[in-house]
């Protein structure tokens, strides 16, 4: 049987709307997965989102009942458009708003529902005057090749090549011009043919200007993102690193969260290190976390220090670190110092060990761990972590915890303070202005009690000074302590904790 | 017998749904791991005691099953300086029903997979802990603390209703106010039992369970479903979280399960609110503690894997071993003999048994390690230690790679699974068991992944490897009547030389009695040697 220009136009429309149809979904899923984390949900609910409303779409297609071509080119457009842009817009949705989740569903259901309905729609152009099962048969193989061609491309053409923007402008750019192609073939079935050829070139014109500037529209966005050009981005096997250069300003960022920026970071690092070290004369020095190398350079500013070792999980993030001329440049090539030992290992475990296996103690330690925001990393927040601790230090010992902002999230710092108190570690809270970060707090802990520090060892700082010290120890207020819990391998009520204080952040804070 | 396999022909689930997958991953690889059921059949029937003898041993102590029971005596005895200890055990591996097993994405349980921290007054436990390296010194009040790599972290617990994931054990979502009130009334039940003695000045409910308190052992007479139903506990969500709890510890439901036994599982240890304990568990389950402990009695090759004792002469103190390995036989003179093996075992080897069959009966179980390509998700409350669903007679199942430090992080995990086969009395038992070892490996296997996949749909495309164990004689029940009563005093009575002295002498199937039966009838050898026990934990054995 050989087919009408009409019904071959129709069955090559078939074929890219249903392998637009799947990469929208691939899209919007990598997406969900990379802006909002925790991938395997994130992509299953996306695809059962989708699912359902291309199925709500499909029983929709009853109620249209005339200007079968007229209809198809009008949910052809919305889709060009509402696909085409998706990626942009869930972009700088996630820059500008507080949530991006309704945005991303919205534009899943819309789409879902606009790919759901061209499909029966299209069945029943094609169908006239023919068999039911013929049709059925053509357009659904026509349908499943589109899918296994979406497949195909987007993971091997599509999201390396063109990345997520530019990928979905295109295919919003196929959806166009088949509306275009159907505009100008149907133009019999159409009561106002100039105005759907008009709106089809129209749509076409803008996504193709779009394309053109995707990379800088990509680039913008992130930018958004990161408030700065990426300079680098990785993903080790752990995490995903990110480093922003603005100017002479250097940041970090792990998963997307601020570690540091080098244009104040030496507040935090001084606030970290000093204190604890006030008074004392270190020979071993413990540093949990910390793979910039940036408490470690402090550190080096003690010379009596003999040894310090450093356990950070990520071998990708010491390496850098040790490695990248710019980065060397901010922690004056701390990790290669002859006295330095990096162990990339899970700290709890390398410090049950350590216990374990040797009776030597460190004279100070500086845990410097990204924030308890899931339970991998609440583990590092625990008594039971906090009592390895407590086991490692010599007995005239100090450390020091960073512990999150008792100004944005104060029931997390508070119950880290109670959580080391319940350790026998004796804490100190202390905060320190920190402005890319805000309020900013610390925990001075010893396994013996010690008087609040009062005098600075003589080393070079910028932002620490005698008069400065005491004040750190001073909590306004407003910032007194709320009454919490403390925080137990077993339960991990930290992590509770520091989502709820997130939760009643106005906008997104914390360092991650 | 077919012990190992790769699923194919009639065994649907898994084989269908991994073909059909992209890149056609391998079908998993299917087989029987854990106890022989063979070996307890010619046990039964008697047919390994005829035959010539190759070799005759003399020694103090002969220990018979390296259970937990087996290996705290093998322990203990060392600890007192006693060298000349054999220990027998029937199947290759030792740890009993603490038996841990091995995929190639982790060591998992075939059994027993967790141990609480001790509640105070338990210094001879708390002292395997220590010497285990488990806990790693003592705090201010002198406390222990134990080593975070043992400790069960959170997210703990989770179970699965209607299509998703909800945190902890109790299924509140849905709940009316009158079954909200009856959980908190159970609650504050529980607490005022919490932490009380008894007029004899005991905890009302101890561990192990011979010190408890006279006070309050009537309730042993009642079930459990009896206990619920006088105190006007109606709610069947809280009936499900306790009845969850019995089949869990006990391989009973509420309604088998003994009023004093269900209360010692909640009350023992302190309730979980107040005594700020922990659960120990690693990869491969209680298996770690028993290896532990073999470990420091360093019994050497007086360490007999493989070796059933087939004959028991308790007057003469003699025992026939036979090697269903190489065919050896063994004759075994000891001045003591521990019986840590089931006291079932030792009725059908003796001419004469004081205790009446059938007097203990036992649950039968059904384990199952399950290797998946993923770790499974679900909607709703994350992947917890223990994931448990509200329907079907499984009790879900335990993640064994859960503990896992982050630098070892690779994907996949092993998950072991957990299916008590209840019955009300030895007939149903009977039946639950014969269904057990009769069914072949691919219908086992089916009915695993099946009672998976209706947590999480598409599981079975991921599974790589199913090891089956099935556990005839898993475990003690605590039926009402058994702890205090006659049958299990003569149960532990000695006979001659004979001692014994597994956990379900105790009445209670947990790693403390068993530490507790083998440590103190270990003692006691030592007293029948003419051995004064060297040191101060004697007195708490004895
Ligand atoms: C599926 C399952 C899960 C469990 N989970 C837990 C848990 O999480 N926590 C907990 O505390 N308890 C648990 N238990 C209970 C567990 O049984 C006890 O804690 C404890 O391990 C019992 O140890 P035992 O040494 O007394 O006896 P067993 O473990 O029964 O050891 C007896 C040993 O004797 C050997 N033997 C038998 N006959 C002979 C013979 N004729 N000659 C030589 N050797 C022989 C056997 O092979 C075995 O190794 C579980 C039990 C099962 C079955």
């Amino acid at each position: 049987m050989s087919a009408a220009p009409g019904t071959r136009l129709l069955l090559a429309s078939v074929l890219v709307v249903a392998t637009c149809g799947l990469v929208y979904e691939l899209i919007a899923a990598t997406m969900a997965s990379y802006l909002l984390g925790d991938s395997v949900t994130q992509w299953s609910l996306v695809i059962g989102v989708y699912l359902s409303a291309m199925g709500l779409g499909s029983w929709l297609s009853k109620f249209v009942v005339k200007d079968l071509h007229a209809r198809f080119i009008a949910v052809q457009l919305v889709i060009a458009v509402v696909g085409g842009l998706s990626a942009v817009a869930l972009f700088y949705g996630y820059a500008y708003l507080a949530s991006v989740r309704p945005l991303l569903f919205s534009i899943l259901v819309i789409v879902g529902t606009m790919v759901g309905l061209e499909i029966p729609l299209l069945m029943r152009i094609v169908g006239e005057g023919q068999e039911l099962k013929d049709t059925v048969a053509r357009v659904l193989a026509f349908d499943y090749v589109g899918a296994l061609l979406a497949s195909l491309l987007f993971p091997l053409a599509l999201l390396p090549h063109l990345g997520l923007v530019r990928a979905s402008l295109l295919c919003g750019l196929f959806n166009a011009v088949v509306a275009l192609a159907c505009a100008r073939v149907f133009r019999e079935h159409l009561a106002r043919p100039r105005a759907a050829l008009t709106q089809a070139l129209l749509v076409c014109a803008a996504l193709a200007a779009g394309l053109l500037f995707g990379g800088r529209l990509e680039r913008l966005a992130e930018r958004e993102l990161y408030d700065a050009p990426v300079i680098f981005s990785e993903k080790t096997a752990y995490q995903r690193l990110t480093i922003t250069r603005s100017g002479e300003d250097i940041r970090l960022y792990i998963d997307g969260n601020l570690q540091f920026a080098s244009s104040d970071e030496h507040r935090y690092h001084e606030a970290l290190v000093h204190p604890a070290l006030a008074g004392a004369a270190p020979r071993r020095a413990l540093v949990l976390g910390g793979g910039d190398g940036l408490a470690v350079r402090e550190l080096l500013k003690y010379p009596g220090l003999e040894r310090i070792d450093l356990v950070d999980l990520d071998p990708g993030m010491t390496r850098l670190f040790g490695r990248d001329p710019l980065l060397v440049r901010i922690n004056r090539a701390s990790l290669t110092d002859p006295r330095v030992h990096v162990h990339n290992a899970d700290a709890m475990r390398w410090l049950e060990e350590h216990v374990r296996s040797t009776s030597e103690s460190y004279d100070v330690a500086v845990v410097d761990l990204p924030d308890p925001n899931n339970f991998s990393l609440g583990k590092l927040y625990t008594a039971s972590f906090y009592r390895l601790l407590r086991r490692a230090l010599a007995p005239s010992g100090v450390g020091v915890i960073q512990a999150t902002s008792p100004y944005l999230a104060p029931r997390s710092f508070w119950c880290v303070v109670k959580t080391l108190a319940a350790a026998e570690l004796h804490p100190r809270p202390y905060h320190a202005h920190v402005p890319s970060f805000g309020d900013w707090g610390f925990v001075l802990v010893s396994p013996a009690p010690r008087p609040e520090p009062t005098r600075l060892a003589d080393v070079p700082l910028r932002f620490l000074d005698d008069a400065l010290l005491p004040t750190l120890f001073v909590f306004p207020r407003d910032q007194q302590p709320p009454d919490v819990d403390y925080n137990r391998l077993n339960d991990q009520l930290l992590v509770h904790y520091y989502e709820e204080d997130l939760r009643a952040l106005p906008g997104r804070g914390g360092r991650g | 017998m077919n012990r190992r396999g790769f699923l194919g022909g009639a065994a649907g689930t898994v084989a269908a749904a991994a073909t059909c997958g992209p890149g056609q991953p391998a079908p998993p690889a299917v087989e029987f791991v854990g106890p022989e059921p063979e070996r307890g059949h010619h046990l039964r029937e008697g047919t390994w005691r005829e035959g010539p003898v190759h070799e005759t041993i003399h020694t103090d102590v002969a220990i018979v099953g390296a259970g937990v029971a087996g290996s705290a005596a093998a322990w203990r005895l060392r600890r007192a300086g006693l060298a000349d200890v054999h220990l027998f055990e029937l199947e290759d591996d030792v740890g009993g029903t603490a038996r841990g097993g091995e995929l190639p994405r982790s060591r998992h349980p075939l059994g027993a997979h967790y141990l609480p921290t001790p509640p105070p007054g338990c210094p001879a436990l708390e002292r395997l802990l220590a010497d285990l390296g488990i806990i790693l010194g003592r705090d201010r009040h002198g406390r222990p603390e134990y080593a975070p790599s043992a400790i069960a972290a959170a997210p703990l617990e989770r179970h699965f209703g209607r299509g998703r994931w909800y945190e902890g054990l109790y299924p509140a979502a849905g709940e009316t106010a009158d079954e909200a009130a009856q959980w908190t009334r159970w609650h504050d039940h529980l607490r005022h039992l919490d932490g009380r003695r008894g007029s004899d000045g005991r905890p009302l409910f101890a561990i192990p369970v011979s010190r408890s308190s006279a006070e309050l052992r009537h309730l042993d007479a009642v079930s459990f479903a009896d206990y619920l139903d006088d105190l006007g506990f109606t709610s069947a969500r809280l009936r499900w979280a306790v009845d969850y709890a019995c089949r869990d510890d006990y391989g009973c439901t509420l309604a088998q399960t003994s009023a004093f036994a269900g209360l010692h599982h909640f009350l023992a240890r302190g309730l979980e609110e107040t005594r700020g304990g922990f659960l120990l568990t690693w990869p491969e389950g209680n298996a770690r503690l028993v290896r532990g402990m073999l470990d420091r009695a360093g019994l050497g090759d007086r360490l007999h894997r493989g070796a059933a004792v087939v004959a028991v002469d308790p007057a003469a103190g003699e025992l026939l071993v036979h090697r269903p390995g190489d065919g050896r036989r063994l004759r075994v003179h000891a001045r003591a003999i521990l019986w840590a093996a089931p006291r079932f075992v030792l009725t059908r080897l003796l001419a004469a048994d004081p205790l009446a069959p059938g007097a203990l009966t036992y649950a039968p179980w059904l384990v199952a390690s399950v290797e998946v390509r993923t770790a499974p998700r679900g909607l709703g409350a994350r992947l917890a230690w223990d994931n448990v669903p509200l329907a079907g007679p499984s009790l879900g199942y335990v993640v064994a790679t859960h503990g896992e430090p982050a630098d070892a992080r690779r994907p996949g995990a092993v998950l072991t699974y957990y299916e008590p086969l209840c019955g009300d009395g030895p007939a149903e038992l009977a039946v639950q068991r014969r269904r057990l070892l009769s069914a072949d490996l691919s219908r086992w296997s089916d009915h695993v992944v099946a009672a998976l996949s209706a947590m999480h749909p598409g599981i079975a495309g991921e599974i790589t490897s199913v090891s089956i164990t099935r556990w005839g004689h898993a475990m003690i029940r605590p039926v009402p009547g058994l702890l205090f009563g006659p049958a299990l005093a003569r149960a532990r009575a000695p006979i001659d030389r004979v001692r014994p002295c597994a956990a379900d002498v105790a009445g209670l199937p947990l790693f403390e009695e068993a530490f507790y039966q083998g440590s103190s009838a270990a003692l006691a050898a030592l007293v029948d040697l003419g051995r004064a026990a060297p040191d101060a934990l004697a007195d708490e054995l004895l």
